[in-house]
């Protein structure tokens, strides 16, 4: 088709360009259409594969990592030729609560059950706050504090883990300490879900901020208009609309929580034998002394003891399964993401 | 075409010469042994220009995991080997020691502590200041995690193998146990003389049986709480013998008078301050 329209690149035709069928091609080639050099068209070549490359690798990257903590991590379970040591049944490894691997005992149930309550802890405290703060921001700040806020909300999400590590072990801890507890040691889950929570409230803040900003502004209004009260229309008509996308900004608050473990690793005391400690405790009021006794999670134990074990020996093997349990919590945690993400067209 | 080609021949010809002037030691492992070992490397490669000395960390059981499997010539380790490793046939050389002495919050009022009323406070068996002579407070007992070395010498030294008490607050460095002995009342713990002596205005030196620790001490044999620094080789796959020679004399040149004079400056003794005595560390 010699006389093909000049096309430019700022005014598209409507519907779009024209498909060239297969057949035409060498017609629409020799048409100035566009003009691109060789060497533009080469870049162009280039360029698309440098793309392709590089999205693959994120593909295999993360089938990678996933292949090497599962071949790792099972090892500890079956009786493989490059095992040094022996395998384990997954009921002594995932259900008991012995710990002592010098001594040959993989029970891993107090950091299951650490990771769980410490962000079970977090998520307690900064949830509310969170979402709270996100109403505020959105529908009664003046704009002034909107903005301020979205800035030092953005600032908070920036801070590096371990920042509020350092800032938990030499603050927070001696204070808690010394106000509450007559000078015995406040490592435990209390300050450390604190830390958490503080950690985790800007990611919930903004995403909550967002999930109150995209409501049609008619239901906000369409409340008032009905007499309900300010806090009847955001308790009654805004929560419950935004319902999903809070839920979204809840889990990714999660799934940040319990991947932590620089700053939980400061304040937290790192006590694997938690569980038996509170067993044996004669305490009135377990649960309260629990908050502050020193306990220890996936990823603190993770971070403390893998640099230090030998490479194919149960211990290590062990390690590497409580890696693979945190990567599957994490995977959990974000198909539930998405899966309450798509719950919001309905 | 040509030209490449070329290129690639003065290139080969270069590398192959460079192999045969330098033979090239590889030295893994623990991080508290290696600015000592890289030390030592700097100053042997000044003598010895044929040879290059590259020290890199990863960990005690890095260094040990990779000279069995021949992945490095010299393995730094601060704990033994294990019996898996040792029956591959690795071979210990002990390059230096390191005093460990008890350490304690200000607070506590506590200056010695017998071996026993040692053993007794990180066994569980007493729990507060006051059973060993100080104030009426709670013990707080710091420690490292399990597959820590400092840990392994403590197990072996302080509580003769029995296991620690389950009431423990566990720090991953012991940067973070100076800092968790200074800022928590009643708190002891075990730690590498140069912290003791880096740290003084924040916390306690708790002496041992009557002996406070100390470079001399330790040298005169009152003081028995100290451990080896170790240099694992693979004798079965160094292979080249001009590597194993290499290896050989850097090993010689750490234990070497000379150098052996340095690691005092590096918070370490001589080896032969403890050569007459007898331990199993």
């Amino acid at each position: 088709m010699p006389q093909a329209p000049e096309v430019s690149i700022a005014a598209a035709p409507e519907g779009g360009y024209p498909v060239l069928e297969e057949g035409l091609r060498p017609a629409a080639a020799s048409a100035p259409t566009f003009k691109h050099s060789r060497l533009q068209r080469l870049a162009d070549r280039w360029a698309h594969l440098g793309f392709l490359i590089c999205s693959l690798l994120v593909v295999v990257l993360i089938g990678g990592i996933l292949y090497f903590l599962a071949t790792r991590g099972l090892a500890a379970f079956l009786p493989l030729a490059g095992n040094t040591g022996r395998a384990l049944s997954f009921s002594e490894v995932f259900l008991s609560a012995d710990w002592a691997p010098s001594s040959d005992r993989f029970g891993i149930l107090p950091f299951i059950a650490g990771s769980l309550g410490v962000t079970g802890l977090a998520l307690l405290i900064a949830a509310p706050a969170g979402v709270l703060t996100g109403v505020f921001i959105a529908k009664m700040a003046p704009a002034w504090m909107r903005n301020l806020m979205r800035q030092v909300m953005d600032l908070l999400v920036g801070i590096p883990s371990v920042v509020y590590g350092i800032f938990g072990l030499t603050v927070v801890l001696p204070l808690v300490s010394r106000t509450w507890l007559a000078d015995a040691p406040a490592s435990g889950f209390a300050v450390s879900a604190l830390i958490l929570a503080v950690m985790i409230v800007p990611t919930i803040v903004s995403l909550s901020t967002d999930a109150f900003e995209s409501l049609p502004a008619a239901l906000d209004e369409g409340a008032q208009a009905l007499g309900s009260s300010r806090w009847q229309a955001i308790w009654r008509v805004l929560i419950p609309a935004a319902r999903p996308r809070l839920l979204t900004a809840t889990v990714l608050g999660l799934g940040r929580a319990i991947g932590e473990a620089m700053a939980v690793q400061m304040v937290i005391g790192n006590n694997p034998q938690w569980m038996a400690l509170m067993r044996e405790s004669t305490d009135r009021a377990p649960f309260l002394r629990a908050l502050f006794t020193p306990a220890a999670t996936l990823t603190t134990e993770l971070v403390q003891e893998l640099p230090n074990t030998a490479a194919g020996s149960t211990w290590n093997n062990v390690l590497f399964a409580m890696g693979l349990l945190l990567y599957l919590l994490t995977m959990v945690l974000i198909l539930a993401t998405r899966r309450l993400g798509r719950g919001k067209e309905a | 075409m040509k030209i490449r080609f070329m290129a690639q021949a003065i290139l080969a010809g270069l590398f192959v010469a460079g192999a045969a002037q330098a033979q090239t030691v590889t030295v893994m492992g623990s991080t508290a042994l290696g600015p000592i070992v890289k030390k030592a490397a700097e100053d042997y490669m000044k003598s010895h220009p044929g040879v290059q000395i590259a020290v890199s960390g990863g960990g005690s059981m890095t260094g040990l995991n990779q000279v069995t499997s021949g992945g490095c010539h010299i393995g730094i380790s601060d704990v033994f080997a294990t019996p898996d490793q040792e029956k591959a046939g690795i071979k210990n050389h002990n390059i230096v020691v390191q005093p460990f002495t008890l350490i304690a919050h200000p607070g506590v009022g506590v200056k010695n502590l017998s071996a026993q009323q040692a053993e007794q406070i990180f066994t569980g068996k007493v729990g507060n200041w006051q059973e060993v002579g100080g104030q009426n407070r709670k013990i707080v007992r710091v420690i490292r995690p399990e597959s820590s070395g400092t840990r392994a010498v403590q197990k072996k030294t302080i509580l003769h193998d029995q296991e620690f008490a389950k009431d423990v607050l566990i720090q991953d460095s012991t940067g973070a146990v100076v800092t968790a002995v200074a800022t928590t009342p009643g708190a002891v713990s075990f730690v590498e003389l140069e912290h003791l002596e880096k740290n003084k205005n924040r916390i306690a030196g708790i002496a041992y049986n009557g002996v406070a620790c100390s470079n001399e001490s330790v040298k005169s044999g009152k003081y028995p709480v100290f451990s080896f620094g170790h240099a694992y080789t693979n004798p079965a796959k160094l292979g080249d013998p001009k590597v194993k020679q290499a290896v050989e004399d850097f090993l010689a040149y750490i234990l070497s008078p000379a150098f052996q004079q340095n690691v005092l400056k590096a918070g370490y003794l001589p080896v032969d301050y403890v050569k007459s005595l007898k331990t199993k560390l």
